[in-house]
């Protein structure tokens, strides 16, 4: 069995919340974080789900290292990087890149384009001068963009392009694994494909391993091989990506699922929404951090703490019931087409069968 | 062919247009020439420097030598600006008080503003230092300048370096708070985040991704400050705190001729004409400037 590239175990990280202008009392704590595991394997893509503030971005950057956990072990090529000291750290950075949500803010607008992708070249003593000009001009044919764009400014690019230029920068030094942060979450959804496709040639071509973030599951389909579903701080689901947009065992999982945008009308759902917003970190729930919004929730929820239990192979979910839960796929096709809807489809099927008539 | 292979291309399409590596980057020159403004102050401050720098070789006459027989005459052939209440040539006065004042500016700009600029990055970046910095800060600056001024010209003795001390201590805070206020915005952005997942350096950090992106706040505030600087040295001149007499110094120069103000207006106003231009110069430019090193207002 091979090595995972990175591990995490029981990764946390607690904000403490202090009051008080001199002398600060503790008055609660922020648990952004609480507890995440998972393993990512060379090669493959981990995708980690979640709405926003559940703490998948922060989960991202404690992997890194770019904030300090709290408490739990990262491990990176079968080495704890825990507490690894600056130098090592630094050592680290070369074979870690991150890949931003926003490129409109990732790239320092008083840098060419040039000094950008060269940048991490330059801080790793990765190559002169000259070797390192031929690197920008070949990354940026590598992502689609042209050797002349090197000496013009991020701000002269669209939103694809400026992302186009941070993956130029992530590879520059020819990294392993490479985390995206909500990498296609502000851009066209028509550039989103191009981006996600990128993405995959690239991995294809370098064998690289991504930890990709975001906030639907919509988007990961095309890249992920697994999937983590994270809950308030929590990994609520995780499976194979097979596994869990066939079959998915969190009623969060099926929510977030149902959450998908759906182009064909006739597959709609009558608008099952999860209602309400994610608790406060501050003050989780007790019990399933989920039960305040769980359409199936039992009086159990709220007071037991469901564990993350393998109920498949590969397959993880935390859910006292996650045998029970209801088939999504019965649990979506119950609503069926809505009445109005089924009218109006009934309408243009009639003035269609007109049309062709009248036509011969 | 495949769907990956020819999506990207409505992306690279709109660059297309310049095939080849551009060299359409206008220098910076270049570009403040072609705001009149711009022009104008910049022609003006080369001329004040260079006045001020070569004053000894411009200079007509003795700038310390009097000939009262010669005092305040009006501006005549003889001595185009006249002369002031000791007879002494004005334009050669003007030139050595706009070098002397020239040099307190600079020096007080550049030693308050290094110093603060300096504190208020630490602040902004090391937020562990950040509350007892800015708050030493705020003593300093709850002490005016002329204060300052009065303090070290009570150790050091009245003069020039006293007031180019007194001005720096004054100019210390107001830099910090501003260079803090800039740099904490920039602290925000994705692309420092980005600086640090590489691991550089701190020192590489701040000169390459903070100082740029706080420049033009920094800009805009030194700028002023240099005219303000000015008018408190001519203040601290003027009330005997600064450089004293027969130093030629601009404000010294304007609180000398008040004496004679309605029968030789020209011993008061010509320095104080000179103070005018020099600080309303010094701030177009750096408004200019300000917006000819941003990538982003570049045509």
């Amino acid at each position: 069995m091979t090595k995972p590239l990175l591990e995490l175990k029981g990764i946390k990280k607690l904000y403490p919340v202090r009051k008080g202008l001199i002398i600060q009392k503790q008055i609660g704590t922020v648990r952004a974080v609480d507890g995440v595991s998972f393993r990512l394997m060379p090669g493959e893509t981990l995708s980690v789900v979640g709405e926003s503030g559940c703490g998948k971005s922060t989960t991202a950057r404690l992997a890194m290292r770019l904030i300090e956990p709290s408490e739990g072990t990262i491990h990176y090529d079968g080495q704890d990087i825990t507490h690894a000291p600056r130098a090592e750290l630094r050592r680290l950075r070369r074979e870690m890149q991150i890949i931003f949500q926003d490129p409109y803010a990732s790239l320092n607008p008083r840098m060419t384009v040039e000094e950008i992708i060269a940048e991490p070249m330059v801080v790793h003593n990765v190559g002169d001068n000259a070797s390192r000009r031929d690197r920008v001009r070949e990354l940026l044919r590598l992502v689609d963009l042209a050797p002349y764009h090197a000496s013009r400014y991020p701000h002269e690019f669209s939103g694809g392009q400026r992302q186009r230029i941070g993956i130029a920068r992530a590879l520059s030094v020819s990294p392993r694994l490479i985390v995206c942060d909500e990498p296609v979450s502000a851009l066209d959804v028509s550039i989103q494909a191009q981006i996600i496709n990128l993405l995959k040639d690239l991995q294809q071509e370098f064998g690289l391993t991504y930890l990709f973030i975001s906030h639907g599951l919509a988007v990961v389909k095309h890249v992920s091989d697994r999937v983590a579903v994270m809950y308030l701080g929590q990994v609520v689901e995780t499976a194979d990506k097979a596994t869990l947009y066939a079959n998915p065992r969190h009623p969060y999982t099926q929510a977030l699922l149902a959450a998908a945008p759906e182009p064909d009308p006739t597959r709609r759902s009558a608008g099952r929404t999860l209602g309400g917003d994610i608790p406060s970190p501050l003050n989780p729930p007790s019990g399933c951090r989920f039960h305040t919004r769980c359409p199936l929730a039992q009086p159990r929820c709220s007071a037991e703490i469901p564990a993350l239990r393998e109920i498949g192979a590969g397959h993880l979910a935390a859910c006292h019931f996650a045998e029970t839960v209801p088939d999504f796929t019965r649990f979506r096709d119950g609503y069926g087409i809505r009445p109005r809807l089924q009218a109006r489809l009934d309408l243009y099927a009639r003035k269609r069968d007109a049309v062709a008539s009248a036509i011969q | 062919m495949s769907k990956s292979a020819t999506m990207p291309q409505a992306d690279v399409a709109v660059a297309v247009a310049h095939p080849e590596d551009d060299a359409r980057r206008p220098s910076v020159l270049l570009l403040l020439a072609r705001e009149p403004s711009a022009c104008f102050a910049l022609v003006t401050v080369v001329a004040v420097l260079l006045a001020g720098l070569f004053a000894p070789w411009l200079a007509p006459g003795d700038p310390y030598g009097g000939d009262l027989a010669n005092m305040l005459k009006p501006p005549d052939t003889t001595d185009l600006l006249g002369t002031d209440g000791q007879g002494r040539d004005m334009i050669t006065r003007l030139l050595y008080g706009l070098r002397t004042t020239l040099f307190m500016g600079f020096t007080s700009v550049i030693f308050g503003c290094g110093i603060g600029g300096v504190i208020g990055f630490a602040a902004a970046y090391y937020t562990r230092v950040s509350g007892i910095l800015m708050r030493l800060m705020d003593v300093l600056l709850s002490f005016p300048a002329i204060l300052f001024g009065l303090a070290i010209a009570a150790i050091f003795g009245p003069g020039l370096t006293s007031v180019i001390i007194a001005l720096s201590i004054a100019s210390v805070p107001l830099m910090a708070r501003v260079v803090r206020g800039a740099a904490i915005v920039v602290l925000q952005q994705d692309y420092v985040e980005s600086a640090r997942s590489l691991g550089m350096s701190d020192a590489r950090l701040i000169l390459k991704h903070l100082l740029p992106n706080s420049l033009s706040s920094i800009f805009v505030f030194v700028t002023l400050r240099f005219g303000q600087v000015i008018l408190l040295g001519a203040a601290l001149s003027f009330i005997g705190l600064g450089a004293q007499p027969p130093t030629a110094e601009l404000g010294a120069m304007a609180s000398e001729g008040r004496d004679f103000l309605f029968f030789a207006p020209h011993v008061s106003v010509l320095p104080s004409l000179l103070i005018f231009i020099v600080v309303l110069a010094f701030n177009v430019l750096g408004d200019a400037l300000r917006d000819a090193l941003d990538p982003k207002l570049h045509k």
